[in-house]
């Protein structure tokens, strides 16, 4: 097995890490709601997220109706974290295909650089 | 240096110059010996004294220090001037370390081009030479290159010609060229008239007594060579390899003349002992067994005791010797494939179609495809004008004699295509899709003809194409989306899909057999396995899906959705359309983008490109410019881009049968068809000829490599 190989997604705002091994997965600005309920409880739906794996796609009915989704796992320590939408079924749940969902037990929060202003700026 | 006082002497000191010669040779001694040699010299006669006494050589030695603009001795001069001989002649890089052997070597060289027939006076060179070995003084009267009657007069002008390293390198291959079609006399002309040798004596001996079989001889002549060549390059294990082989040759001819107990020998006393290629040996005495001469022949692979194995011997033994020895076989020849075959690397329209070899191209000039370029489907033949409105896509039949283009004005119009006149003619028009025809496909054989249409667009239809009637349809829900279709290789079955959700596998009667959930499918291809189908889905992905064994994998992924793609007839490109991103060609084994063409803008519309031409080594795709753009597959830059379309370039279809012919359609309602250049003939029949049609007058091209092309094209055109 070699290095794995991790992105980071930085951003100025708000981080969010796989709270198993701190993994760097998306920011704030990925983020699309966080109105989700998940095996765990709260749930956030993400634009995009890196440093995962996906499962096998799997056909599972919700309370929205119909989807194929895929689990995804941290790519560094193969936790499960939440899941991918493929394909759903309604019509108006196709906003969901391609995004994420991250239950928010399953990760953590921390703070991003902030805005980056040249320190002597400040002074002025 | 050399060259410029000897013009000035040519004529009047032809007899004097290799008497001169020697006198350079004498100052290589040292000064004490020096008056020892002058006296021998002395014996030489009448041409030694007038060297001495003549006023022509002041004149020439004078000539000579002006030019070098040196005070030095003359004879130190001249001295110098071996100097650089010796070292010119150490093939490449002149290496004054490792000079010794071929310094050596050079002033054999020498004194086989002064053809010096007096064996004092080369005696007295091989002294002073210091490294010949005695053997080698007497070598250039056994050399068949020398010819004894010529050589005063060739030994005057020898002295005219001074070749540095690379001259010495060309002649050497011309000369052995030419040895190697039969214009022997003219190699040994060249080589007494250059001062060159074509290979080492030793060497043209040892060749002597391969070809001849001369075993013993040839073996005593590899002694000889190792003593030539440095350590570095004829390594003890070459040098046992190459005894290997001679006396394998020797075994088999023994064998060959049914002389078992001789070749028992060999093989006893002369193989065995080498302890070199055991399990060869062990093969070689296998041989031992065979009943006949042709199943020693067949089981040796070899040719028998003749001139052809001998030279295919001579051919591997060659290999181990330096080329400053011995020239490696045919260089010269191999030379120019070499060159051959970068040129057809850098033939920007070189279509593979046929193997450039040194036998097909002349070597006269650099290879080039541009002539073949008026063959090149870019310039405009015909405007098809029936759609009435925009034209979304264009598919040329397999077998290149039909042309299918699908319009938003709801038409699929089936074409005629004439080959030789490269016009094509409507054959019937079908109203398919009320919203406007997005896709068409060919079965196979080019019988059935699959229509799509857009993303609203719940139907598909096949149409039987020879009895110009619908064949069937395939229609499951109203709220399904069949936008694009793909055929089996066999022509059995297709599939189809589109981005609601369908991926169905259908007979040709619009049954589904099998379908696949959960798959938004932009782009479909049937790969030639009849089994794998990729499809492009909304996840910017192209994945691979086998529904026989419901297994299915990512083959690409790419950052940017895919709006279309295609894949060669190899299934090992796949030619993809990224929205906003362009032309990506993929390796589809090795699931690595190879590359990316420049020019085209694709964003808001689906566009199509193509692989075509011979071998399919070139790529067409349209462009949100209103052109169309033609890439050579290996090369990122446009080949070619036409204009002529005024609006979006929807789809390119590349004539798979008659690679010479292109087809286009555009948002402005036209197909525009581009061939070859048009001679004049073909153009004035194309003026009168056509009544549905109109020559495009507007439309030019130009090829990015070859500008004058454009102009011919405009002059073309603007007569009408």
């Amino acid at each position: 097995m070699g290095r794995i190989f991790l992105e980071h997604i930085n951003g100025t705002q708000k981080l969010y890490n796989c709270a198993q091994c701190d993994t760097n997965l998306t920011n704030k600005s990925q983020l699309i709601s966080t109105r989700f309920t998940g095996s765990t409880g709260r749930a956030y739906l993400f634009k995009r997220v890196v440093n995962l794996t996906f499962s096998n796609v799997q056909d599972r009915v919700m309370l929205t109706g119909r989807h194929m989704v895929r689990d995804v796992m941290c790519k560094n320590c193969k936790t499960k974290l939440g899941w991918m939408y493929e394909l759903a079924v309604e019509e108006s749940q196709r906003y969901k295909e391609g995004r994420i969902i991250l239950e928010h037990a399953l990760i953590t929060e921390s703070e991003g650089m902030g805005e980056l202003r040249p320190r002597n700026y400040e002074e002025n | 240096m050399m060259g410029g006082f000897s013009t000035s002497t040519r004529s009047s000191t032809e007899d004097r110059e290799p008497p001169r010669k020697r006198s350079k040779r004498t100052s290589v001694l040292e000064e004490s010996s020096s008056q020892n040699l002058s006296t021998r010299l002395s014996t030489l006669g009448s041409t030694t004294s007038s060297f001495t006494t003549s006023p022509h050589h002041h004149q020439q030695q004078q000539q000579q220090q002006q030019q070098q603009q040196q005070n030095h001795h003359h004879s130190f001069n001249i001295f110098e001037m071996l100097e650089e001989n010796m070292n010119g002649s150490s093939g490449g890089g002149a290496n004054n370390n490792g000079s010794t052997s071929s310094t050596n070597y050079d002033m054999n060289g020498h004194r086989m081009a002064q053809g010096n027939n007096n064996d004092q006076a080369s005696s007295i060179s091989s002294t002073a030479n210091g490294t010949a070995t005695t053997n080698n003084c007497g070598e250039y009267t056994t050399n068949g290159v020398m010819n004894h009657n010529n050589h005063h007069e060739y030994s005057a002008q020898n002295q005219n010609v001074q070749l540095d390293n690379t001259n010495r390198d060309i002649v050497r291959l011309i000369g052995q060229h030419l040895k190697l079609i039969g214009l022997d006399r003219t190699a040994q002309m060249l080589m007494q008239e250059s001062g060159c040798t074509l290979e080492h004596p030793a060497a043209t001996k040892f060749r002597e007594h391969v070809l001849s079989g001369d075993w013993h001889k040839a073996d005593y002549d590899l002694q000889e060579l190792q003593g030539i060549v440095e350590d570095d390059k004829l390594t003890k294990h070459n040098l046992i390899e190459m005894k290997f082989l001679l006396l394998e040759q020797k075994y088999l001819e023994y064998l060959d003349d049914s002389r078992p107990i001789d070749a028992l020998h060999v093989l006893r006393n002369e193989l065995t002992p080498l302890h070199h290629n055991t399990p060869r040996v062990h093969q070689l005495s296998s041989y031992m067994m065979c009943t006949n001469n042709e199943e020693l022949y067949e089981r040796a692979n070899w040719e028998g005791k003749n001139i052809k194995s001998r030279t295919r011997l001579m051919d591997r033994l060659q290999s181990y010797l330096p080329a400053s020895v011995m020239l490696p076989p045919k260089r010269l020849q191999k030379l120019l494939r070499q060159a051959v075959e970068l040129q057809t690397e850098r033939c920007s329209h070189h279509d593979m179609a046929w193997e450039t070899s040194i036998d097909n191209v002349s070597l006269l000039s650099d290879h080039n495809c541009s002539n073949t370029a008026n063959a090149f489907p870019m310039y405009p033949v015909q405007v098809l004008n029936e759609h009435s409105d925009e034209v979304w896509y264009c598919k040329f039949s397999p077998n290149g004699l039909k042309l299918a283009t699908g319009s938003k004005d709801t038409y699929v119009i089936i074409w005629d295509v004439d080959p030789e006149k490269h016009q094509l003619k409507q054959r019937k028009s079908f109203e398919c899709h009320p919203n406007g025809v997005s896709f068409v496909t060919w079965s196979p054989d080019s019988k059935f003809l699959i229509v799509g249409g857009t993303e609203e667009s719940s139907e598909l239809l096949i149409y039987n194409i020879e009895e110009l009637k619908l064949h069937s349809k395939v229609s499951h829900s109203n709220d399904e989306s069949l936008t694009c279709a793909a055929f089996s290789p066999d022509g059995t079955r297709f599939v189809t899909g589109g981005i609601r959700g369908q991926f169905y596998l259908c007979d040709l009667e619009g049954t589904i057999l099998n379908n696949w959930d959960g798959v938004r499918v932009n782009s479909l291809a049937f790969l030639s396995d009849n089994q794998t189908v990729l499809a492009a889905d909304t996840h910017y992905r192209i994945r691979s899906y086998c529904f026989e064994t419901r297994n299915d994998f990512n083959l690409i992924q790419e950052h940017h959705p895919i709006m279309t793609f295609t894949v060669n007839s190899t299934d090992r490109l796949a030619l993809l359309n990224i929205s906003s991103q362009g032309l990506h060609l993929w390796d589809l084994q090795d699931k690595c983008l190879i590359r990316t063409y420049q020019g085209v803008t694709q964003g808001n519309y689906t566009i199509y490109s193509c692989f075509g031409g011979v071998n399919e080594s070139f790529i067409a795709s349209g462009s949100e410019d209103n052109t169309v753009y033609i890439w050579h597959v290996r090369r990122e830059e446009p080949l070619a881009s036409l204009t002529g379309h005024t609006r979006t370039v929807n789809c390119v279809s590349w004539n798979p049968v008659y690679h010479n012919m292109l087809a286009s359609c555009s948002d402005d309602g036209t197909v525009r068809i581009w061939g070859p250049k048009p001679s004049s003939n073909d153009f004035m029949s194309l003026i009168s000829g056509s009544t549905s049609s109109t020559p495009a007058t507007s439309s030019s091209s130009s090829l990015n490599h070859n500008d004058e092309h454009m102009g011919n094209s405009n002059n073309d055109w603007n007569i009408s």
